[in-house]
């Protein structure tokens, strides 16, 4: 299994520049909480998953939907039930309170979606370039291009080590919380030493290969803005004026709902 | 004229460590040279490599005496990132030296760092993955390669920085036949070049026959510096630093010949042999086939049967298709194949790790998918290749417990079974260290006693044999003997042929994921063309006396069945 998000497809979304796609993915953190109405919400989710079909990677959901599914059931209740608003449903929940855990869900759901395409869609290589211009230095563009190598390497390396145990007769499915958070141990020592030792090795072979041996470097990937990115970049920013602007008409909101 | 390397009385010690993991090294390696570096493991053959490109004082931290220059430069002048032009470095462990996502940008990496331009870079990285023999794997994921390809991959990496020196450390020790002949084949390319001088350490002595040089490390010093055929010829010397001698070569001598006629290869060793006039002694050599029978009989009754499994895993790939074998009480089967081929899929069904899709394993009395995993490992115990990749209590003795700790046995019984276990695999008395702090061979050793200690009857080990040198292969493999000969059964996965021929009973070749070839040792290596087709590759000792007619698996029969003269 290929522990990695990215698709290597040739799609509009993937021609894009990097910085663009930084810029949409801020941007789609930033969508949803322009309005309070789930139903809004709604509509938001929608132009994230039209975006993520045009980048032909919704086949990614199948690997991120149980994460979804528990957000989407856990929110709202935990809303339901800590929040408060003006009609009464049922119990003592009251009917803007689970609107509102609707739309908090979807929140999340939308960010972790648009991660997910960013993910898809742009090459660890393609991160680092996309931050270096934007002015920031090499070295800190590379270790957060590491970062995104480093989790699923982890990830692998966790379920070799997971067969090596339940081998030996490791059961992580039964017990208390406390019994199975004790019983990880043998999974998170080897799963720690064997990345501790292996990026030992990752940060000689990086020296050996030149890294940091002078200042400044040549890319082999062709990164420029085009007309693509700028129409793009335009379009999405007059999308965010206009949803500012029909929030500050008044539309969107959540009547009755308070904390 | 000035040597490409010239190393005048190093000696380094590592921060923490009480012994220098080198003395006094003086080397001097000319210009287009080919040299391999072989010895005991921790004789500092990988500290020697980290010292050609100033990662040793610049990286490390530790006490260096003495001077390593690198074309007349001094690594004690320059940053590490600087002597990368010179000095290209490849290590053992490629998974960890990969990191981009796909092949073309891996190689361009190094470039990039050199400030090369875009049109040069892209020309370089097409004409690097032509000399590794990966052409058209440009867009693939690294993640996806096979170890023999990735391998490839990290050494074109490094020789498109275009460096003078290339320094290869182990490359081939975790890989399948085919793929060390990859690695091989592009040493012999480079080897032909003028401009590359290659350094390359090898536990392989059959591999080692092209070389121009071999130096033999011992205890961080040099016992000899020698051009390869001389040295291959030193039998004693090899035995005393944990090399494996050749066999053909080891075979001559044990017979008595002087050093400088000893022959080295298969072919050579027939045509020595005929030319002696020398026999194989018809009688003896039937005893030895009479004795393969007589223990095929001896066997119990079944305890893992495989009928018409086929396996697909979830993404479709087809890993088995139709398998069918039956091991039996008291058996020692070692299953070969070249990566990929389905082999370790295989024996991942007999503990349960994996279920059939289709057709049934039987382990005990019944089908495994009725089995629970903790259940079977009672009966199959698993050592899986990397130790590290188990071992997490603080002593040797806690980490053996874990195992009949866990499936709720009594205190007292737990002691007794780990220092049974610790006693079967000559730990007695050690159970209060740490076991990180053991040596790679001792790890091993200590992931074998934590199966043990659970009793199973059968024992699975995956390449039980990787990464250790020839001394430690052999009293680990002497060790799974014994545990055979007190009753259990073995199963083991391996690359490692010579293994095969002097310890298991029986072979089953995987191939494309069929079984294509099984059957008593001897059977199966008399066949080279079908081992060949699987990409496997008989021992040299083999090879020679299916030449001469007579299939025998080891140096000592070789011995036992030649007659000298009529």
């Amino acid at each position: 299994m290929d522990p990695s998000l990215y698709l290597d497809k040739d799609t509009f979304v993937h021609r894009l520049d990097p910085r663009t796609k930084m810029f949409l993915l801020l941007g789609m953190f930033a969508l949803p909480f322009v309005f309070l109405n789930p139903l809004y919400v709604l509509a938001v989710l929608a132009l994230v998953l039209f975006f993520g079909y045009l980048a032909q990677c919704l086949a990614n959901l199948r690997r991120i939907w149980f994460i979804l599914f528990m957000i989407i059931l856990v929110t709202p209740t935990l809303w339901a039930i800590v929040g408060s608003g003006r009609t009464p449903l049922f119990l003592f929940v009251e009917r803007e309170a689970l609107l509102y855990g609707f739309t908090a869900a979807q929140r999340i759901v939308i960010t972790v979606i648009a991660g997910m395409i960013f993910l898809s869609t742009t090459r660890n290589e393609e991160v680092a370039i996309g931050l270096v211009r934007l002015g920031i230095p090499y070295r800190f563009a590379f270790a957060v291009s590491t970062a995104l190598r480093l989790v699923p390497t982890i990830v692998a390396t966790g379920l070799t080590i997971g067969q090596a145990q339940r081998s030996r007769g490791l059961d992580l499915d039964s017990g208390n919380i406390i019994s199975r958070i004790r019983k990880h141990l043998p999974l998170l020592v080897p799963v720690f030493v064997t990345t501790v030792r292996s990026t030992n090795v990752f940060s000689m072979a990086l020296e050996s290969k030149g890294f940091g041996a002078g200042s400044g470097r040549t890319f082999y990937l062709h990164v420029a803005m085009g007309r693509r990115d700028v129409l793009v970049l335009a379009i999405f920013v007059l999308l965010l004026a206009g949803c500012i602007a029909l929030r500050v008409a008044g539309y969107g909101g959540l009547e009755g709902f308070t904390r | 004229m000035e040597p490409e390397v010239r190393i005048e009385g190093l000696t380094y010690r590592y921060r923490g460590q009480q012994k220098p993991a080198l003395k006094g090294v003086d080397l001097e390696v000319a210009e287009g040279e080919f040299v391999v570096i072989m010895g005991p493991s921790g004789a500092g053959k990988s500290t020697l490599c980290v010292s050609l490109n100033g990662l040793i004082p610049n990286f490390f931290r530790g006490k260096m005496e003495g001077e390593v220059r690198v074309g007349g430069r001094s690594t004690r002048e320059g940053k590490v990132g600087e002597f990368a032009q010179e000095v290209g470095l490849v290590f053992q462990d490629f998974e960890a030296q990969l990191f981009s996502t796909n092949v073309a940008l891996e190689v361009a990496f190094g470039p990039e760092n050199f400030k090369v331009e875009r049109g040069e870079m892209i020309e370089r990285v097409e004409k690097m993955l032509g000399q590794v023999h990966l052409e058209g794997f440009e867009k693939r994921t690294p993640a996806t390669l096979s170890g023999g390809q990735k391998q490839r991959l990290a050494i074109a990496s490094v020789l498109a920085i275009e460096p003078r020196i290339l320094c290869l450390d182990e490359p081939t020790t975790d890989l399948d036949p085919v793929g060390k002949l990859g690695i091989f084949k592009i040493a012999e390319d480079l080897k032909d070049r003028d401009d590359v001088t290659l350094i390359v350490v090898e536990h392989e002595t059959e591999e080692t026959l092209d070389a121009d040089r071999i130096i033999v490390l011992r205890d961080g010093e040099i016992v000899a510096d020698r051009p390869a055929r001389e040295v291959l010829r030193d039998v004693e010397l090899l035995q005393q630093s944990s090399v494996m001698p050749l066999q053909v070569t080891r075979f001559f001598h044990e017979m008595g010949l002087w050093q400088g006629q000893l022959p080295l290869t298969p072919q050579e060793g027939a045509a020595e042999f005929r030319r002696r006039g020398w026999r194989v002694n018809q009688g003896r050599h039937g005893r030895l086939v009479g004795a393969d029978a007589k223990r095929e009989e001896g066997y119990g009754e079944p305890v893992i049967e495989v009928e018409g499994l086929t396996h697909r895993y979830p993404n479709g790939v087809v890993a088995l298709e139709g398998v069918d074998l039956t091991v039996r009480k008291g058996e020692f089967l070692a299953v070969l194949g070249q990566n990929g081929s389905g082999k370790t899929t295989l024996v991942k069904h007999f503990n349960g790790l994996l279920k059939p899709t289709e057709g049934t394993v039987r382990v005990g009395e019944g089908e495994t998918r009725e089995q629970g995993l903790r259940q079977l490992g009672q009966s199959v115990g698993y050592v899986f290749q990397n130790p590290d990749h188990q071992i997490f209590a603080d002593t040797v003795a806690d980490e053996v417990a874990f195992g009949p700790k866990i499936r709720g046995m009594e205190e007292g019984d737990i002691k007794e079974r780990v220092e049974e276990a610790l006693a079967a695999v000559g730990l007695e008395g050690r159970g209060e260290e740490d076991p990180f702090g053991l040596t790679k061979g001792e790890r091993q050793r200590v992931a074998v006693a934590s199966v043990l200690s659970v009793r199973p009857e059968v024992l699975i080990l995956d390449e039980p044999t990787t990464g250790l040198d020839y001394a430690e292969q052999r009293s680990m493999m002497d060790l799974v003997k014994g545990l055979n000969e007190a009753g259990s059964t073995i199963i083991v996965v391996t690359h490692t042929m010579w293994v095969v021929a002097e310890y298991a009973h029986r072979a089953a070749v995987v191939r494309e994921g069929k079984v294509s070839l099984q059957g008593t040792v001897r059977e199966v290596f008399a066949e080279e063309v079908e081992l060949h087709d699987a990409a496997l590759r008989a021992p040299h000792i083999v090879s020679m006396g299916n030449e001469l007619g007579y299939p025998v698996l080891s140096v000592e029969e070789m011995l036992e069945v030649t007659e000298e003269k009529a």
